[in-house]
């Protein structure tokens, strides 16, 4: 098996109310083979050896699916690999003796917790603003009695792949959240049960996002370029229509249409 | 409990089909008034956890719901690819609640409760109707209709599927329901928090410690009723397709303070994984069980040939040994059948790759007969995937594949109303032993979680709490003194993982990798006494090297080392009951292979008379061996027969 | 009027304002470059007779101009806006941000909208200074056109184009707002939310076309001017 030199210089910050900086270690014997999450995992053991703090990162299920693992690597969100997460990053990608500098998503809206870990629960906000179907559980109507044309079907599927990572938040020159939020807005728009609440969902979800200080969008698409599910920025352009119509709509009153109605 | 109890399904009499109706109509309810006067906390985001969580929230409980990660999407039900079964009958098969019924019993190897199984099996197609009303968007026909494929263990087409991400659209689906409720109020959200104990008052749960991950605080939390839905314990083999940081912390600190543990040797090894790469591995990736509709899979008769490039090892040189000892299934037998054979061919000293530890799936002749494009657009994803990780490409090479761990079906012993022998303890999805037998068929753990959650803890928790209206509404507070009790001991502990860690030389990592080693290899795909014992004698040594030897660096806050080495702490107890566990169970059942017990042609072979029953332990203190409790399976509905593939 | 005040406030509402105003920009600039073109005409008699059929609209140039003036000022104040909101939301930067390629429409001039924008602002106060506020007729630049005396812009046009310094300012500002327009005109549709998969490409590649034709368009004509008359002053 072939291995490689690595040198890396890492963000680490010990809390979110102090001052963060850079460190570099150097790894000698990686397999190129290695995952680079599992690169990591072999820095953080030897750190442990010699009783250091090992870096804190994220990473759950590694392979590109929960959405928990969050680099920036030398500048990309997730790494220089398009359509993949950086769990599916693998060392092979990297020359030999590279610098590889790793620095946690930068965001006003996702604080630094410790080192490479942020907090991205601005998103749930955002999905709590309106990111549902209001149904309960319960009996509903047979699956077949509602009738969804394939195209639109899998065009929802397609916005709905989101995993929740941030990389769009992350890799945008503005840090804005509009790919992931335009994702679950258009998902919801294009199907028939989405439709009851797509006014208010649009507004009221719009209306997080700014609550949260993420920035504007620029239509740089950037977001889409580092998105490991390659959603479109069309969804924005989506997402614009709907607002629009909504903030437009005679019908609408802000607050109206209570999730609660009986039961 | 010193005498061993006779545990009962509490499943309501009746003939099967109406156990369930049963139940509803005698159950006691709680008037929507006084619903909001009750708390219920959910352990876990999951399938089941997050359902289950947003569905009592619905009815008007108040629900504090707790999750590792920073976000309750990101449980690892997320992961789940393949799809989801539903007695649906679209495609005009001859599809019904029966059959469901009858292959999941079948498929769990006569392990498991006809009630249950049959609840689940009628739960199915409400399911599927919930997750259309929330818009998850299932694949559909050009009709505009749902479609359907087939899976393992099933001559019908009753798989509903969202592309090869069904788990995750499921898991939205149920988040944003559990997120509406948060933006309502009814859900307290808990992210970052890791549960480490159950708090019992006066015979009842009623409260839980856990531990900010963020912060490193030990909080307390008090309610009405307790539900965990925390997953499997597969990671207790520590190479296995389960994420990370799944665990079984949550279920064992709970089966510490009294809840029986049911089935610990039930595990589900999936044949078609990524080999092991090396020894820096700290995860394996699943491949779709469909690849062996199309791949034959095979290794080199000689052993001499097993480091050759494949390409070189001339036809009769090669042995399908699927398609050899199983004419009539061939390369796609049952999952435990395919991981047993490829592991005995790499005992042999015919696997191949590096390790030794791989057999081929060759696609030579699927390409050679139906052309690359034809395969390229069956499996296409399935070989990026595949190139990326290994860097080689199956359209030129045959991929190596090799046996990993990927589901458990034992957990937490529940009754009919998936409550544990503690009361207000409730287990539901992967955590509870209830409805997969011995044996999990595929696409049947999603249907499973949400059943659980939507459909099953709304009326059984409302029944609880209906019973003990009264006693639940003197409530508890956290000062109590069974909080502080429980809070000093999960300080405790803590506080001497990290002062002891400072003086050990073997860090958490490698105390874990050792486990898994040798629960892989001795309770792994394929058990025999000897190997239990020496397991057993091993797992002590590595307990002692953990108490004694442990190397932690990090403080108390956010420190994943320590987040390992208490979570290692469990499963090193886990791995010992499940030695045991398959040490009691003379005979071979589903995931559970016994050498000792094998038809003459290698086949698993059941003693129905002697082990129909659930093995439910009971905790006996640290270092002491388990108590054995059984619930005898009672089958009146499906005859338990021999399972043939040939 | 609660949707309208959201429309004015929210990151989205001020994209609709960017793109709306970029737009009745995009239809000015196209229209002034049409007239221009006069420009290329023998002796200035096409201009000037332009110029005095705009003069007499009288107080509806006046509003064309305020009209105009307004959307510029709004298109300004508003990207000045998303420009503070955007920084604000990252007030940490990375030490490293690079563009991963693929599908991004991130450039150095995508990126740089407000710098390039703010170029085109002084350029366009110093354009209105030259042209709009420049020689008068009551300053002697009198020209005749169909027996009728008008002012002659295209003297002062020519005075301007003449001295090399200000051919190569405007030419390099014309290079701006070739940049500018290229990712504002895609912007625009997509910022309005008026694009869909099957336009967006063209879309795209209609704004580098457009950008092209419109600043060559103008930059020629200093050029032209320079080269058939200059070194004359």
């Amino acid at each position: 098996m072939k291995k490689m030199r690595v040198r890396l210089k890492i963000w680490r910050q010990e809390s979110p109310q102090v001052k963060g900086h850079f460190e570099e270690y150097s790894l000698n014997d990686i397999l190129t083979d290695m995952s680079f999450l599992e690169m990591l995992d072999v820095l953080n053991e030897t750190l442990t050896k010699e009783g250091k703090r090992p870096v804190e990162f994220e990473s759950d299920c590694r392979e590109g699916i929960c959405g928990t693992c969050s680099l920036m690597v030398s500048g990309q969100a997730h790494g220089p690999v398009l359509g993949a997460t950086t769990c599916q990053l693998y060392m092979r990608t990297f020359d030999d003796n590279e610098l590889i500098s790793i620095e946690p998503w930068r965001a006003k809206a996702f604080p630094v917790i410790r080192d490479l870990v942020t907090d991205r629960r601005a998103l749930d906000r955002i999905i709590a603003a309106g990111g549902y179907v209001s149904v309960k559980a319960g009996p509903h109507a047979d699956a077949n009695a509602m009738l969804v044309p394939k195209d639109l079907s899998d065009r929802a599927m397609d916005a709905a792949a989101c995993i929740g990572c941030g990389a769009c938040v992350a890799a945008c020159p503005n840090a804005s959240a509009s790919l992931f939020t335009s994702a679950k807005i258009t998902q919801l728009a294009l199907l028939p049960q989405g439709q009851p609440e797509r006014k208010r969902r649009a507004i009221n979800m719009v209306a997080q996002m700014d609550k949260e200080l993420f920035g504007s969008c620029s239509n740089l698409g950037e977001c889409e370029a580092a998105c490991p599910k390659r959603i479109s920025i069309q969804n924005i352009a989506i997402m614009k229509q709907e607002y629009m119509k909504a903030a437009l709509a005679a019908d609408f009153r802000a607050g109206m249409g209570s999730a609660d109605g009986g039961a | 409990m010193s005498e061993p109890i006779t545990l009962k399904s509490g499943a309501p009499d009746g003939p099967l089909v109406n156990k369930w109706d049963n139940y509803k109509a005698n159950m006691k309810l709680v008037n929507p008034a006084n619903k909001r006067k009750y708390s219920v906390i959910v352990v876990g985001t999951g399938l089941a956890g997050a359902s289950a969580a947003a569905s009592l929230a619905e009815l008007g409980y108040n629900v504090k719901s707790f999750c590792t990660h920073d976000s309750a999407r990101r449980a690892h039900s997320i992961a789940a690819q393949g799809g989801i079964n539903a007695a649906k009958g679209y495609p005009n098969d001859a599809d019904s609640t029966w059959r469901l019924f009858y292959d999941t019993i079948k498929g769990g190897d006569y392990r498991a409760r006809e009630s249950n199984v049959y609840r689940l099996a009628q739960n199915s197609t409400s399911i599927i109707d919930q997750c259309v009303a929330q818009g998850v968007p299932f694949a559909r026909e050009y009709s505009g209709e749902l479609a359907n494929r087939s899976f393992g263990g099933s001559q019908v087409s009753r798989t509903f599927y969202a592309r090869g991400q069904t788990g995750q659209q499921l898991l939205l689906g149920a988040y944003s329901s559990l997120m509406k409720e948060v933006a309502k109020g009814k859900v307290e959200l808990f992210p970052y928090r890791e549960m480490l104990d159950v708090v019992m008052v006066d015979g009842k749960a009623r409260g839980i410690i856990t531990r900010n991950l963020t912060t490193g605080e030990i909080e307390r939390h008090s309610a009405d009723v307790v539900i965990l839905a925390t997953g499997g314990y597969g990671r207790v083999y520590f190479l296995s397709t389960n994420a990370m940081n799944c665990n079984v912390t949550a279920i064992w600190r709970a089966h510490k303070r009294g809840a029986l543990f049911a089935n610990p040797c039930y595990v589900q090894i999936h044949p078609t994984c990524i080999p092991v790469s090396g020894s820096h591995q700290a995860k394996l990736t699943l491949m779709s069980e469909s690849l062996r509709n199309d791949g034959r899979v095979w290794v080199p008769k000689n052993k001499a040939d097993c480091k050759k490039d494949p390409a070189s090892i001339a036809e009769d040189d090669r042995d399908y040994f699927l398609e050899r000892k199983y004419p009539s299934f061939g390369n796609l037998v049952p999952r435990d059948v395919a991981s047993r054979n490829a592991k005995e061919v790499c005992d042999e000293g015919r696997g191949v790759g590096e390790s030794g530890l791989a057999v081929y799936l060759d696609f030579r002749d699927a390409i050679k007969r139906d052309g690359e494009s034809v395969v390229r657009e069956k499996y296409g994803n399935l070989f990026d995937m595949y190139h990326e990780i290994t860097n080689e490409s199956p359209y030129k090479n045959p991929m190596r594949i090799y046996p990993a761990v990927h589901y458990t079906m034992g957990g937490l012993w529940v009754d009919y109303s998936l409550m544990t022998n503690l009361q207000g303890l409730f287990c539901a999805g992967e955590a509870n032993f209830s409805d997969h037998g011995a044996n999990r068929l595929g696409a049947s753990a999603l249907m499973q979680g949400l059943s659980d959650g939507y459909f099953v803890l709304p009326y059984t928790v409302t029944n609880y709490i209906g019973t003990h209206a009264q006693e639940l509404l003197k409530k508890v507070d956290t000062s109590h003194t069974a909080f502080e009790q429980a809070e000093k001991e999960v300080r405790d502990g803590i506080k001497n993982l990290l002062n002891r860690g400072k003086n050990g030389k073997r860090t958490p990592t490698e105390i874990y990798r050792d486990l898994g080693i040798v629960v892989w290899e001795k309770v792994g795909m394929a058990r025999d006494e000897k190997g239990l014992k020496e397991a057993v004698e091993q797992i002590k040594v590595l307990q002692k090297d953990f108490d004694t030897n442990l190397q932690l660096s990090g403080d108390e806050h956010l420190n994943s080392n320590l987040e390992m080495a208490g979570r290692l702490a469990d499963f090193l107890e886990l791995g010992a009951l499940m030695a045991q566990d398959a040490l009691n169970r003379h005979e071979s059942c589903g995931g559970h292979f016994r050498v000792e017990s094998q038809h003459p042609d290698g086949e698993a072979k059941r003693d129905d008379a002697n082990y129909s029953y659930v093995a439910a332990w009971e905790y006996k203190g640290t270092g002491q061996l388990a108590a054995l409790h059984k619930e005898q399976l009672i089958f009146e509905n499906v005859k338990p027969s021999v399972r043939s593939y040939k | 009027m609660v949707p309208l005040k959201r429309l004015f406030t929210s990151t989205l509402g001020r994209k609709y304002l960017m793109g709306a105003t970029g737009f009745a920009l995009v239809l000015f600039i196209v229209l002034h470059l049409l007239g221009n073109l006069t420009l290329y005409s023998h002796n200035g008699d096409a201009i000037n007779a332009y110029a005095a059929k705009l003069d007499m609209l009288g107080v509806g140039k006046i509003i064309l101009e305020i009209g105009l003036v307004i959307t510029i000022l709004i298109h300004i104040v508003t990207a000045i806006q998303v420009t503070f909101t955007s920084k604000n939301a990252r007030p940490i930067p990375y030490e490293s941000l690079k563009s991963k390629g693929g599908p991004t429409k991130s450039t150095l001039g995508s990126r740089n909208m407000i710098i390039t924008g703010l170029v085109l602002m002084v350029f366009l106060i110093v354009h209105i200074v030259q042209f709009r506020f420049g020689p008068e007729i009551e300053d002697g630049y009198t020209a005749t056109v169909n027996g009728v005396m008008v002012h002659d812009l295209y003297r002062v046009v020519a005075e301007t184009f003449m001295q090399l310094k200000w051919v190569v300012f405007y030419v390099g500002c014309m290079c701006f707002l070739g940049v500018h327009f290229r990712h504002g005109f895609w912007s625009m549709f997509q910022s309005l939310g008026m694009i869909n998969p099957r336009w967006s490409k063209p879309i795209y590649a209609l704004g580098f076309i457009l950008a092209v034709l419109l600043s060559v368009g103008f930059l020629f004509i200093p050029i032209y001017i320079y080269a058939t008359q200059g070194g004359a002053a």
